[in-house]
């Protein structure tokens, strides 16, 4: 049966359409990343019109090609003019840029081209062997379940606003409000109307996120004239040849990097929320601590390439395995791609790769095709980029905004969706200036419903809310939920005050409750572990006599 | 007077926004079927976010706004000089979605673009040239990309057809 899902996801893949349209996706997302200002995101929102009349396989091919391309396009800009394309590749500046200074552009794109392969390749690998069997535990998960790992989702991604968690919060409240406006999906009752007819079918999320992310960010990269009117290529050198044998030497003396980094991006990516901007500067300053020469970061050291680029490439890889296995997008890329299968009527779940294997594996097959592609491809799309560093930014922003209102447009044929669009676009760029994080608000209004049709099915079964304290799993992601919430203030307290000597410590023990109460043997030996580490750190501390790193 | 800052200007707007869909709340109507009410999960979102904008608030009174440095020349030209660019985008856009029922997708398109190009990097003629043709390919492209390619039947407007209002 796998095998002929498989043959059949294949068939799909490898039909000559597909191919042409993942080749043109990756060419697109190369470019798009190289774009400082021009996020994947936007370039993944931007091609889901596109896809809309196509199969499946075939547009959900075509957007991960577009995502893969976009992930290693970010360091042509960031190596060649020290401008990160994207912020997947901020880190990748920190030592791309100096070694193309020193006189080798070449072999800064050539490490930086294959270590993306290689954390590709890495997380294609973790995507095909980790979401069928994080979709079997997925299975276990009820009403109760889902709706608490919502909610750790929102928290998550809120507690990257860092010091305005706050904000982020709002944004997260904003977002579940928004998506509460139109018909309610289980009674079919009208929400916040205000009496008008259009809004009683609600917003489209698809326009609501064009709007939010690609609208807003078209503006905030045209808010300064002078800028505006600027070319990449008056900002620095854009020529150069890559050097792909002399960079595999260079990458395969350091494989143990490239491996440590693709790891840290698959989880990363697995994380609700954290997406590569958060897994290449963690996977930077890792491959930092573990150097033995650490002062040469910064000047052009091809491990400060070698990290963080393959640790963004792994970051989608293990945002689709739990987007796949559980439904729930691990960034906002992701969360596009939850737009464009739902625009298919897939809706993802647990059953996701059991109900629909063909399409499961074509989207498999799609990430391993596009790694491929965008390795043969570089070379000549680095042509296409020294060109599209002529086109002045305003040019490409206003032809952009163009797109965005025939592609809106074109999602359900309805005008009201163009002036969501300008709304939305708004609201983006007004909450943008005003420090508020994007994230959390994109995630409200993807998993708004889903929350609430868990909720009502939850309180359909019994109308007390104990089991959200009481089932492990929902107890589980309530510890996580509410340590993840407390983290920037530990962050900002960490070795100041007292208490943050015994957060971690007390996370682990937390969190190994609902891993004891699950049963079985492979949860409660991870919970005797998680404990023992906790032990382990209190244990440290109590031999440094308490001490805290600041006076 | 203390000036407020602009963060407690939000948190009040936001406050506010709370109220109005509080209230709104109650024009839901309630089945007689069902354990979870239409009105009662956004009424725990309104709460839960009157909580943090009302902890918005109290921390934007407490924030030290002395040192805030205006980064724009202050009064309305100021606020126009710097916010220039945004303006025009939002102003075009909402003209062309204005227009669209007259203008169509095609033309309007064509004309949101080169406008908003004149407006965003100038009007020597030159530029206008420049501008002209890349309105003219770009949007002219994805029209047809998405008439003939995708099958989707953009607004035609009244110019090329009198009867479609």
């Amino acid at each position: 049966m796998i095998i002929e899902n498989v043959i059949a996801a294949f068939g799909a893949v490898f039909a000559a359409k597909t191919l042409l349209l993942m080749a043109v996706g990756v060419a697109g997302g190369l470019i798009a990343g190289a774009i400082p200002g021009f996020t994947i995101a936007m370039a993944v929102v931007l091609t889901l019109p596109f896809t809309f009349s196509m199969p499946p396989e075939q547009g959900l091919a075509t957007m991960v090609s577009v995502m893969v391309g976009g992930l290693s396009g970010g360091l042509m800009a960031g190596i060649l003019t020290g401008i990160p394309g994207t912020p997947s590749s901020v880190a990748t500046t920190f030592d791309g840029f100096p070694m193309a200074r020193k006189g080798q552009p070449g072999l800064a794109l050539g490490i930086g081209v294959w270590s993306s392969f290689f954390g590709g390749i890495f997380s294609a690998i973790c995507l095909m062997t980790l979401a069928p069997q994080l979709a079997r535990v997925g299975l276990e998960f009820q009403p109760w379940d889902y709706f608490m790992l919502v909610m750790f989702a929102l928290t998550i991604t809120a507690s990257l606003a860092g010091k305005h968690l706050v904000k982020g919060l709002i944004a997260g409240a904003i977002g579940l409000l928004v998506r509460t406006i139109g018909e309610d999906e289980a009674a079919g009752m009208a929400r916040f109307d205000f009496g008008s007819e259009v809004l009683l079918y609600g917003f489209d999320f698809i326009a609501v996120l064009i709007g939010l992310f690609a609208f807003s960010q078209l503006l905030t990269d045209v808010r300064d004239p002078e800028n505006a009117t600027k070319s990449l290529s008056e900002r620095g050198t854009v020529k150069a040849k890559i050097e792909h044998l002399a960079a595999i030497r260079e990458i395969g003396k350091r494989w143990v990097v490239v491996i440590r980094s693709a790891t840290i991006g698959v989880f990363t990516g697995i994380l609700p929320g954290a997406g590569g901007s958060v897994a290449n500067i963690l996977a930077y300053d890792q491959a930092k601590k573990a150097s033995k020469v650490p002062e040469e970061f910064g000047t052009g050291t091809p491990e400060g390439i070698i990290a963080p680029e393959s640790s963004n490439n792994a970051v989608e890889g293990g945002a689709l395995i739990i987007l796949m296995a559980l439904g729930i997008p691990g960034d906002v890329t992701a969360a596009v791609m939850l737009g464009a299968l739902l625009i298919h009527d897939v809706v993802p779940s647990p059953n996701f790769i059991s109900d629909n294997p063909v399409l499961a594996y074509s989207i498999f097959i799609a990430f391993f095709i596009a790694t491929f592609m965008m390795i043969g491809m570089q070379s000549f799309m680095l042509r296409v980029f020294v060109l599209v560093t002529r086109i002045r930014m305003y040019m490409l922003a206003c032809v952009i905004l163009g797109f965005c209102g025939i592609g809106v447009f074109a999602l359900n044929n309805v005008t009201f969706d163009l002036w969501t669009l300008l709304w939305f676009g708004i609201i983006g760029f007004v909450m943008r200036q005003f420090g508020f994080p994007l994230a959390p608000m994109i995630l409200g209004v993807v998993l708004g419903n889903i929350a609430e049709l868990n909720l009502a099915r939850a309180l359909a079964i019994t109308p007390e809310l104990i089991p959200f304290f009481t089932r492990p799993w929902s107890l589980f992601f309530l510890i996580i939920a509410l340590f993840s919430a407390m983290f920037p203030v530990f962050q900002e307290h960490r070795g100041r005050k007292m208490w943050t000597l015994f957060y971690l410590p007390f996370a682990c023990f937390a969190a190994s409750i609902p891993l004891f109460m699950m049963g079985g043997v492979p949860r409660p030996v991870i919970a005797t572990i998680i404990i023992i580490f906790g032990i382990w750190v209190l244990h440290k501390r109590w031999k440094t006599g308490w001490k805290l790193d600041v006076a | 007077m203390t000036r407020l800052n602009k963060d407690t200007i939000v948190a009040i707007m936001l406050l506010c926004l709370c109220a109005v869909f509080f209230w709104a709340t109650f024009d839901i109507r309630q089945p007689d079927y069902g354990v979870l009410m239409p009105s009662t999960w956004p009424r725990v979102i309104i709460v839960a976010l009157s909580i943090l904008c009302s902890i918005y608030f109290i921390q934007s009174i407490r924030a030290d706004n002395t040192n805030g440095i205006l980064e724009r020349e202050p009064g309305f030209t100021g606020f126009f000089k710097y916010w220039r660019n945004p303006l025009f985008c939002f102003v075009m856009f909402f003209l062309f979605l204005a227009s669209m029922p007259i203008l169509g997708m095609l033309i309007g398109g064509v004309t949101f673009v080169f406008v908003l190009m004149g407006l965003l990097g100038g009007w020597a003629p030159r530029q206008m040239l420049i501008h002209a043709s890349v309105a003219l390919i770009s949007v002219g492209a994805m029209w047809s990309l998405f008439t003939y390619g995708l099958g989707v039947i953009l607004p035609v407007g009244m110019i090329f057809n009198p009867f479609a209002l």
